[in-house]
C-alpha cells in the first residue's frame, strides 16, 4: 500500500502541519489522522523533537476512533515510558480501556484521577461519557448537571448537555443550555441556529416567534446559513398559517415568508446558472 | 566648566564590560533559580467554581442582550434574589493569609527574598569591594553634590564633579536597566526582574487574595442590579430583508480532493 508521503508527494514537515492544523481546528477526521500519523511517528519520530508527544496523543485517540488498539497500544506505551505520573496520560489510558469495553476499570482510573486532583475536568468528563457508552442517558445527564453546578463556564459539557437533553426531548432545558452557548459566543451563527430549531420543535406560538427572530440572527450573523434560512421560511408560514394571530402579525409573517422564498430561489438560481454554464465550458471541447 | 576626565580605555575593558556580563549572567541565573523553585499553586475545588460563576455573571451582564428576555431575568433573579440568590446567599470563609500562620506563604516570601534581594547585597558588596578606588564612568547629566557619597563611594576626592560615579553605582545602574533585555530574551515575565518585583511585593502587602471572593460578589451583584435587558433582536427581520443575502461563493465546484 503506498505511503501518505508517497501518494500526494509531501514531505514530513507538511504532514507535521497538517497535523498541527487539525489539532487546532479540533476536527475528527480520525481516519485521516490515524494515516498521516501513523506514517509520521513510524518514520520521522526523531525528526519531531517535542512534537512527538503530542501527535502520539492525537494518533492515540484517532486511533481508538478507528479500532486500531495496535497503534493507540504503541502511542500509550512510549507516552507512559516517557511521562509516567502524569494524569493526562492516565487519562488517555481510561480511554483505551473504555475502548475496549472495560468500563469499571476504566472508572477505576478516573476516580484515582479526581481523588489526586478534584478539580481535574478531564477525568470527571470521562465518567460522564462512560455513563453515555452504556446507554444511561438519565444519570449522564444528572452527573452533567453536578459537573456544570461546579464549573458553569464549561462550554463543551454545555454542548453535550443540550445534546443530551434534546434526545430526552427535553427541549426547554436544551434551550436554557444553547442560551448559556449564545451568551459565549454571540456572533456564532450556528448556535443561534440550533437554538431557533429547538424552539421550533418546542412549537407554540410564542416560541415559534423567538425561533423566527433566531433563525434571523443567525442569518444576519452568516448570509450563507442555507438551513437558516429554510427555518426562517418555514417558521414564518407556521405562524401565518396559524389561526390565532392577528392581522397585522399575519401580514408580516407572510412579507417574511415571501422574503425567504425569493432569496431561496436567488440563492439556487445562482448556483444552477454557474453550474450550467461550467458544463458549457467544458463540453464545448469536445 | 568642569574639566574633561579622559579616563583609562582598560576601565572600559576590564571594569565597564564585565560589570554588564556579571549582572546581566546573574540575572538570568537568577530566572532559571526562580522557575526551579517555583511551588506548585494548587487551587482548590471552590475557587475555580467561583472564578468561573464569577465570568458567567460577567458574561451575563455583557451578552444578555444576545438570548430572550424571559431567560435573561431568569438568570438574573437565580443570581440576585434577595432571599436565595447566588450573589446573596454564598458566603465563602475568608481567611486572610498572614504570612507567619500561612507556611506556604512564608517558604514563598522566603524564597522570593532569597532569590532575588540576597544576590543584589552581595554582589553589590563584591564588586564595591572589587572594583574600588577609582572612577568608571560619567552620568550625561549633571547632578548635585549631595549625591556625591552616595556614588563615588571609596573615591576621596572633594573637588571631582558629582557626575563621576563608581563601579557600584555603575552596577545599580546596570540592574535596572538591563530589566528590558531580559523581556527580549528570557520573555515577558521573567523571574530575573528585579523592580517589577520589588513593585509586586509594594503592592502586594496591599492586597490580600482570597478576601476577594465575598468582595467580587458584592460587586458583581451590584452590577447586575444596575444591568437591564436591551434586546438585539427586536428589529432584526427588518435589518435583515433591507437588503439581498449574499451568496458569493456559496456553492463552490472546487471540493477538497484528499488530505493536502
Amino acid at each position: 500500500m503506498a505511503s501518505v508521503s508517497e501518494l500526494y508527494d509531501v514531505g514530513w514537515e507538511e504532514m507535521r502541519d497538517k497535523l498541527r492544523k487539525w489539532r487546532e481546528d479540533n476536527s475528527r477526521n480520525s481516519e485521516q489522522i490515524v494515516d498521516v500519523g501513523e506514517e509520521l511517528i513510524s518514520d520521522h519520530a526523531s525528526k519531531l523533537g517535542d512534537d512527538v508527544w503530542i501527535i502520539y496523543e492525537q494518533v492515540m485517540i484517532a486511533a481508538l476512533d478507528c479500532s486500531r488498539d495496535d497503534l493507540a497500544l504503541t502511542c500509550l506505551q512510549e507516552l507512559r515510558k516517557q511521562f509516567p505520573d502524569s494524569h493526562r496520560v492516565k487519562r488517555l489510558t481510561g480511554m483505551r480501556l473504555e475502548a475496549l469495553e472495560r468500563y469499571d476499570e476504566a472508572n477505576k482510573h478516573y476516580d484515582a484521577i479526581l481523588e489526586d486532583d478534584p478539580t481535574n475536568t478531564a477525568a470527571r468528563k470521562r465518567k460522564i461519557s462512560i455513563l453515555k457508552a452504556q446507554g444511561k442517558n438519565g444519570e449522564a445527564i444528572r452527573e452533567l448537571n453536578e459537573y456544570l453546578e461546579q464549573f458553569v463556564g464549561d462550554q463543551e459539557a454545555w454542548h453535550e448537555l443540550s445534546e443530551l437533553y434534546i434526545n430526552e426531548h427535553d427541549y426547554g432545558k436544551a434551550a436554557f443550555c444553547l442560551e448559556e452557548l449564545m451568551m459565549t459566543n454571540p456572533h456564532n451563527h450556528l448556535y443561534c441556529e440550533q437554538y431557533a430549531e429547538v424552539k421550533y420543535t418546542q412549537g407554540g406560538l410564542e416560541n415559534l416567534e423567538l425561533s423566527r427572530k433566531y433563525f434571523s440572527q443567525a442569518l444576519r450573523l452568516n448570509n450563507r446559513n442555507m438551513r437558516a434560512l429554510f427555518g426562517l421560511y418555514m417558521s414564518a408560514s407556521h405562524i401565518a398559517a396559524s389561526p390565532k394571530v392577528s392581522a397585522k402579525v399575519k401580514k408580516d409573517n407572510i412579507k417574511y415568508a415571501a422574503w425567504a422564498a425569493n432569496q431561496i430561489n436567488r440563492a439556487y438560481k445562482v448556483s444552477i446558472c454557474k453550474q450550467h454554464s461550467d458544463i458549457l465550458k467544458t463540453t464545448s471541447f469536445t | 566648566m568642569a574639566p574633561e576626565l579622559l579616563l583609562d580605555s582598560n576601565i572600559r575593558l576590564w571594569v565597564v564590560l564585565p560589570i554588564v556580563f556579571i549582572t546581566f549572567l546573574v540575572g538570568v541565573i537568577r530566572h532559571y533559580v526562580s522557575i526551579l523553585l517555583q511551588s506548585d499553586k494548587k487551587l482548590t475545588l471552590e475557587q475555580v467554581s467561583d472564578s468561573q460563576v464569577l465570568i458567567r455573571s460577567r458574561i451575563l451582564r455583557e451578552n444578555g442582550k444576545y438570548i430572550p428576555k424571559q431567560s435573561f431575568l431568569m438568570r438574573k433573579f437565580y443570581f440576585n434574589n434577595q432571599e436565595d440568590g447566588f450573589f446573596k446567599k454564598t458566603k465563602r470563609k475568608v481567611v486572610p493569609p498572614s504570612p507567619m500562620t500561612d507556611p506556604s506563604m512564608l517558604t514563598d516570601m522566603m524564597k522570593g527574598n532569597v532569590t532575588n534581594v540576597l544576590p543584589m547585597i552581595l554582589i553589590g558588596g563584591w564588586i564595591n569591594w572589587t572594583f574600588s578606588g577609582f572612577v568608571t564612568t560619567k552620568v550625561p547629566f549633571p547632578l548635585t553634590l549631595r549625591f556625591k557619597p552616595m556614588l563615588q563611594q571609596g573615591i576621596e576626592l572633594l573637588s571631582l564633579d558629582a557626575s563621576w560615579v563608581s563601579s557600584a553605582s555603575w552596577y545599580f545602574l546596570n540592574v535596572f536597566g538591563l530589566r528590558s533585555m531580559y523581556s527580549l530574551i528570557l520573555g515577558q515575565d521573567n523571574g530575573a526582574d528585579q523592580s517589577r518585583i520589588m513593585q509586586e511585593q509594594m503592592s502586594g502587602a496591599a492586597m490580600a487574595m482570597p478576601a476577594d471572593t465575598n468582595k467580587a460578589f458584592k460587586a458583581e451583584w451590584e452590577a447586575l442590579e444596575l444591568t437591564d435587558h436591551q434586546w438585539a433582536l427586536e428589529s432584526v427581520e427588518d435589518d435583515l430583508m433591507g437588503r439581498e443575502l449574499d451568496f458569493d461563493g456559496m456553492f463552490s465546484k472546487e471540493l477538497p480532493s484528499g488530505i493536502f
